[in-house]
């Protein structure tokens, strides 16, 4: 898979990040903007909670990742195809699979390199107090993976429009739909007319309680095969609408 | 079009397969996990496990759970769903170690169906929603023989006893039977109780309502609670004798001790060198004069310890001024560290992992003693409750112990933890070896019988004896809270005691449950800084105070010298000393409230440091690097440019 024409344009798309003030722009907002929420004077505030554990940094993290991965991904193809350089990439010789993983492992790695720039706060609680790290660890994965599936979505709308600004409400809407899945609110809205086990499908898609499960401290198959099959579809139809769509 | 139209298609089956795919893999491999938490909060304990495999009958369990109710509520239920999704998890954990003998059964109660009526009927809580949905989230097991218990209630803030709940649930369906427990003690800790009806009906008028401790109520959800009195000539027919408090026992009594545990008798014992909740039984303390010291053991019953390897030590109390507790000594006083108030924590237990007090977090004793070992023949001592290293002994005098500014100022730091809480098991001794003299007074009522009463010299099976150096830990004020529902559980006390209790009775199974997941990660750097403060502060208040007293014995000498001749002189002297008192009290107020401003100013500022590190410094980092790195890219640009164009103009030349 990691064939050299892979590695080059994951190498170009991750660069591209930078090449622009705007993955700077994307970077300060998220780690400004997840520092305010964490240390917001609330009930959930961090020092005020005297609580060595970054539970109230992970909870916010779906929050934030809700709009800085789908500004991430709505370039991905979006923009390739309005100014036509689609064409272009697809003439060299790099499969439409390729190029689509190239880049969405680009944009992680982008997000993910955001999370690490986190790191002030682990730091944080280490000086205050003896958090336990192997939670810490878990709610970076699951960060990682809400991202992930999100930006797989990101990059499915990206490839279906080739206007950024259709494919970034497209995501957040999706992403926040997907969100709010297992909000009793919202399932009572859709028990008004759908049957039961249509609810419960329903419920089981919500991705808060995956990235919550996992973020507390506990790796289950479920929540790893959730995020994989999120992941792997959104990509896999990504790529079949690529397919379909190169040649407009 | 067509293509368009099958394009769709193929989104919308997609999408709806990748449904069915993360249903089916959600609910099939949800049991599949790894539990990274340090507390195993997602894996039962090996007391749960070991109660398990001694299953012979089966058990059925039904969760109540309104979850289409739950669905109508608002967002806040979120956390209900997610509890239950909990506690459903952990229930199939026990169905899934219980060698098929467990059966779960998961109910929706919906609004006046047979199932709603059976949850009310089997009385778990309920709460309206709506007018017609009903909220229940509560458990029913019920055993083969028909026996039937409940936890009516699943309290999401009470995630850490969950466990410990249920594994009690089934341990209490599978053995009705309980182990008798004798209470012998001065104090009235048991006493002949009333409904609480009657109770509301006695106080209604009145009359005085005489309540066993609510330590007592607890203990007989698990075991049959005899009352022994203060006074018991021969002790049977139990399985563990409960002492509290011992002093002012008979002879006799003591000969009975002695001879319950060298039977291989089981003994749990309260010592306390000032048992308050025995002083309040006397009524309210006098005033300034402090309140007369009311402790135990006494000399006979030291005897009998002599034998037992553990020493109470006389007059000694045990000290630490990092776990003193911070209280008011009445309402309109600020709250300040009290250091006969000893909240122990995970110091106080951790290095000695014992089963009776390990994982117990939050134990609050009030003036406990110290207890020391001394080695004996055939018995094995060990220590299971301390203070830290920091703990000392300190004496009390009875005109002290109303004053914590003057036992705080006594007790210095030590360097070794003072021991309060030991265990002994072997073969003992009797602390009779020549019987006991028994004076009666013959029938003609003039001359005195002599009666020798002799019995084991030394034990014919093991026995064990647990020491604890302080009674008012079970009392109801140091171990309950009041709530609507009557006192409640307020810390680590009664899990303390009960846990003792099973120690010794054997039932180590739930012993290992009831501490679980109860790990304490609070910002220790920051709760030093406010310790250090609260120092601070109590020095200067002692300062304060201390000058106050000064002057107003300054003004009661200067009213003593009045007499006729002077009075208006004096009068006009001690009026003018208020005055200058009065200003330097304001000013050395003043400099308190400063030293207490200090102190929460600190603790703020590092908060701010910490605010502003986490939110600022990543940022500005980045717009740092962004600009250089830009910058730096341009120019590369510009340079390569220059480059290429000098090249082609070479090559233009040549």
């Amino acid at each position: 898979m990691l064939t050299p024409q892979f590695k080059a344009l994951y190498k170009k798309e991750f660069q591209s990040f930078f090449k622009t003030p705007l993955g700077y722009v994307f970077l300060v907002i998220f780690l400004f903007g997840l520092g305010y929420m964490t240390f917001e004077p609330g009930r959930g505030s961090f020092f005020q909670m005297r609580e060595a554990s970054l539970r109230s940094f992970f909870e916010y993290v779906p929050w934030m990742c809700i709009f800085l991965v789908p500004a991430v991904s709505m370039k991905l193809w979006a923009d390739e195809r309005k100014k036509g350089t689609v064409e272009l990439l697809f003439t060299m010789p790099i499969t439409v699979k390729e190029a689509s993983l190239a880049k969405f492992f680009a944009a992680w790695t982008f997000i993910a390199l955001a999370l690490f720039l986190t790191f002030p706060m682990i730091i944080t609680v280490l000086l205050l107090g003896r958090p336990d790290l192997k939670i810490i660890f878990l709610g970076y994965a699951s960060s990682l993976l809400l991202a992930g599936g999100m930006l797989s979505i990101g990059s499915f709308f990206s490839s279906m429009t080739k206007n950024q600004v259709v494919s970034f409400i497209l995501t957040v809407a999706t992403c926040f739909i997907l969100l709010m899945a297992g909000s009793p609110p919202v399932l009572d809205l859709l028990s008004a007319f759908a049957p039961k086990y249509v609810l419960n499908i329903f419920e089981s898609l919500s991705l808060l309680d995956h990235f919550e499960s996992m973020s507390k401290g506990v790796i289950r198959l479920s929540d790893l095969a959730y995020f994989t099959i999120m992941i792997g579809f959104w990509n896999f139809s990504s790529v079949v609408l690529l397919n379909e769509n190169k040649a407009e | 079009m067509k293509r368009k139209t099958e394009n769709y298609l193929k989104v919308v089956l997609g999408i709806l397969s990748m449904g069915l795919a993360v249903y089916i893999t959600s609910t099939m491999f949800y049991r599949v996990k790894i539990d990274l938490t340090d507390e195993g909060i997602y894996s039962l304990s090996k007391g749960s496990k070991t109660l398990l495999s001694k299953l012979d009958s089966p058990i059925r369990l039904k969760l109540y759970y309104s979850k289409t109710a739950a669905n109508k509520g608002t967002e806040g239920l979120r956390a209900f769903n997610n509890y239950f999704l909990y506690v459903h998890d952990i229930l199939k954990e026990y169905v899934a170690n219980s060698r098929n003998n467990l059966t779960l059964e998961v109910i929706d109660p919906r609004p006046d169906t047979e199932d709603e009526e059976e949850a009310e009927a089997y009385g778990l809580k309920r709460f309206p929603l709506t007018e017609t949905e009903r909220y229940f989230f509560g458990l029913v097991a019920i055993g083969d023989s028909g026996s039937e218990k409940v936890i009516e209630f699943f309290d999401p803030n009470k995630r850490e006893g969950l466990e410990y709940d249920i594994t009690k649930l089934l341990y209490s369906v599978l053995s009705p039977q309980k182990k008798k427990v004798g209470i012998l003690s001065p104090l009235p800790i048991v006493r002949d109780d009333v409904s609480p009806y009657m109770a509301q009906m006695m106080q209604m008028q009145g009359r005085p309502v005489e309540q066993s401790w609510p330590i007592i109520n607890l203990m007989r959800e698990f075991y049959e609670v005899k009352n022994l009195g203060r006074e018991a000539e021969t002790i049977s027919g139990i399985d563990t004798l409960l002492i509290v408090h011992p002093m002012g026992f008979s002879d006799q009594t003591l000969f009975a001790i002695d001879q319950f545990l060298l039977q291989g008798g089981k003994l749990l014992v309260l010592v306390d060198p000032h048992a308050f909740a025995a002083s309040m039984q006397n009524g309210p303390s006098p005033q300034m004069g402090g309140m007369p010291l009311n402790s135990s053991p006494d000399g006979k019953f030291r005897k009998l310890m002599d034998k037992w390897g553990i020493d109470a030590m006389e007059g000694a109390f045990a000290g630490d001024k990092y776990l003193s507790g911070v209280a008011r000594l009445s309402p309109d006083e600020p709250p300040t560290r009290l250091l006969p108030l000893m909240v122990c924590n995970r110091h106080c237990t951790e290095k000695f992992k014992d089963p009776i007090t390990r994982g117990l977090e939050q134990i609050t004793l009030f003036f406990p003693g110290a207890l020391q070992a001394h080695q004996l023949e055939d018995l094995t001592i060990e220590s299971l409750l301390s203070t830290t290293d920091k703990g000392a002994t300190y004496e009390a005098y009875p005109h002290e112990l109303a004053d914590p500014s003057l036992l705080w100022n006594k007790m210095e730091d030590g360097t070794t933890p003072v021991i309060m809480g030991m265990k002994s098991y072997g073969k003992y001794k009797t602390a009779f070896p020549d019987g006991l003299v028994i004076e009666k007074k013959s029938s003609d009522g003039k001359k005195n019988d002599k009666q020798t009463k002799t019995g084991l010299l030394e034990s014919s099976k093991d026995g064990v004896i647990i020491v604890l150096a302080d009674v008012d830990f079970i009392s109801a004020q140091f171990a309950f809270q009041q709530s609507f529902l009557g006192p409640t559980v307020a810390n680590d006390n009664s899990a303390l005691f009960l846990n003792a209790l099973e120690a010794l009775g054997g039932n180590v199974d739930l012993m290992s449950v009831r501490s679980k997941g109860h790990i304490n990660r609070t910002f220790e750097a920051i709760e030093a800084i406010e310790f250090e403060a609260d120092r601070k502060t109590e020095k200067k208040a002692m300062e304060i105070n201390g000058n106050i007293m000064r002057f107003q014995q300054e003004l009661t000498d200067l009213s003593k010298q009045a007499n006729q001749d002077n009075m208006a002189l004096i009068q006009n002297e001690s009026l003018k000393k208020k005055k200058v008192l009065a200003r330097q009290i304001v000013e050395l107020k003043k400099e308190l409230r400063e030293v207490k401003r200090e102190g929460r100013e600190r603790v703020e500022f590092i908060g701010k440091i910490f605010q502003y590190v986490n939110t600022l410094l990543m940022p500005i980092v980045i717009v740092i690097f962004g600009v250089w790195f830009l910058h730096f890219r341009k120019k590369k640009k510009r340079d390569e440019l220059t480059a290429s164009g000098t090249k082609k103009l070479m090559e233009r030349s040549l």
